[in-house]
């Protein structure tokens, strides 16, 4: 999943409209970020990303809708791609566990990504640690399930979002530590500046497994557009950028 | 044809130490968990449901009597020795019911249960209900 993500993030368009090869869905990833700092923008980038590679629908789930289409980032919003993003709102944690619990019950063509945002508002309704992992554990379930039904070769990918809190306590870190077994990759979202004067996020993306860290600068222009440039540190230099794990990261 | 018969004998000899040898690595990797996962399999306790659709779960019957569901495509099982052992400290990487899990799908002895997709819709469900 992380490779949709990058695709985004990188955002060298053209070269990536079509013509690809079928992508591997990859590990589910984690996308990790304070209020506001642009995950839902993020997210339903991914989801136009994945609806124009030419595969089967994409499946964002929210608790409610989204008041505005986000502004996006410069991924094309070709009619054609929205269309094939299919919005469900499941308004509780039981409507979610329903929904997930039934997803095979569901006719049409299975999805090729399934988005959920605001994770954080259904865990806070029943915080149990069991509770929260069988929803994760579901999750994965649902998307291997779109897998199979995919047929060989193709895969159904999974990226989830969640808020993050500025002062974690016990329960928030044994759920980080929890997310993390299930989530092998992750992207956060973090606050930072690469030099004065200059506010804006820095967006790391962990692929999972062997793959090499990447990090972004994000800004947001005054009309929500979302601006999103290589980490500053790396583009003297691409070999620091493997070793530049030092950022704080939590 | 003398000759034969302890030949045999020797193969079937090496066989069980080989067997004897892959338990204690399972229960040096296990610890106890081995031992009660084998029990279980012996047990046959381990059944693969699945629906039309092809998705698919475990459920494990385990020796309290109680069922436990156990998913296919990921590491989770509803017993409270996953979420005390697995989840909260990280002392096991699995519960005994996952490694019968996995134990069975090697030895291919797992019972195997057919439902309908709106009953495994209430299985998975179900478990929902149970731990609230």
């Amino acid at each position: 999943m992380a490779e949709t993500l990058r695709r985004v993030l990188t955002r060298d368009g053209a070269a990536w409209s079509g013509e690809e090869n079928t992508p591997v869905a990859g590990p589910p990833l984690l996308l990790l970020g304070a209020p506001g700092s642009g995950k839902t923008t993020l997210l339903f980038a991914a989801a136009l990303e994945a609806a124009g590679e030419g595969q089967g629908p994409v499946l964002f789930l929210t608790r409610r809708p989204l008041q505005s289409l986000p502004r996006g980032t410069g991924t094309t919003r070709d009619p054609m791609r929205l269309q094939k993003i299919r919005f469900q709102y499941p308004p509780s944690t039981r409507e979610l566990f329903r929904l997930l619990c039934s997803a095979h019950e569901a006719p049409g063509p299975a999805p090729s990504l399934l988005l959920l945002d605001g994770l954080e508002e259904y865990l806070a309704e029943d915080p149990e640690p069991q509770e929260a992992a069988y929803l994760i554990a579901l999750l994965l379930d649902t998307a291997a399930h779109f897998s199979h039904r995919l047929g060989p070769g193709r895969d159904c990918g999974l990226m989830v979002a969640l808020q993050t809190k500025e002062e974690a306590d016990s329960g928030d870190v044994l759920l980080l530590a929890l997310l993390q077994r299930y989530f092998p990759a992750q992207c956060w979202l973090q606050p930072d500046a690469p030099g004065p004067g200059e506010h804006g996020l820095r967006a790391c993306l962990e692929p999972g497994g062997l793959g090499p860290r990447t990090e972004w600068w994000v800004t947001f222009r005054s009309d929500g557009e979302m601006m999103i440039a290589p980490w500053p540190t790396q583009a003297g230099d691409p070999s620091s950028g493997k070793g530049s794990s030092s950022g704080g990261q939590p | 044809m003398a000759a034969v018969l302890p030949a045999v004998v020797e193969q079937l000899l090496s066989e069980m130490a080989a067997a004897v040898q892959e338990n204690a690595r399972l229960k040096f990797l296990f610890g106890s968990s081995a031992t009660q996962a084998l029990d279980l399999v012996d047990r046959q306790s381990i059944t693969l449901i699945s629906s039309p659709s092809g998705r698919h779960a475990y459920q494990v019957l385990g020796s309290s009597g109680k069922t436990y569901t156990c998913l296919a495509s990921c590491h989770y099982c509803s017993c409270p020795a996953f979420a005390f052992s697995v989840l909260r400290k990280s002392d096991s990487i699995l519960c005994k019911h996952l490694l019968a899990v996995y134990l069975s799908q090697v030895m291919r002895t797992c019972q195997q249960l057919s439902v309908s997709d709106k009953q495994l819709t209430d299985i998975l469900l179900m478990e929902k209900k149970q731990e609230a």
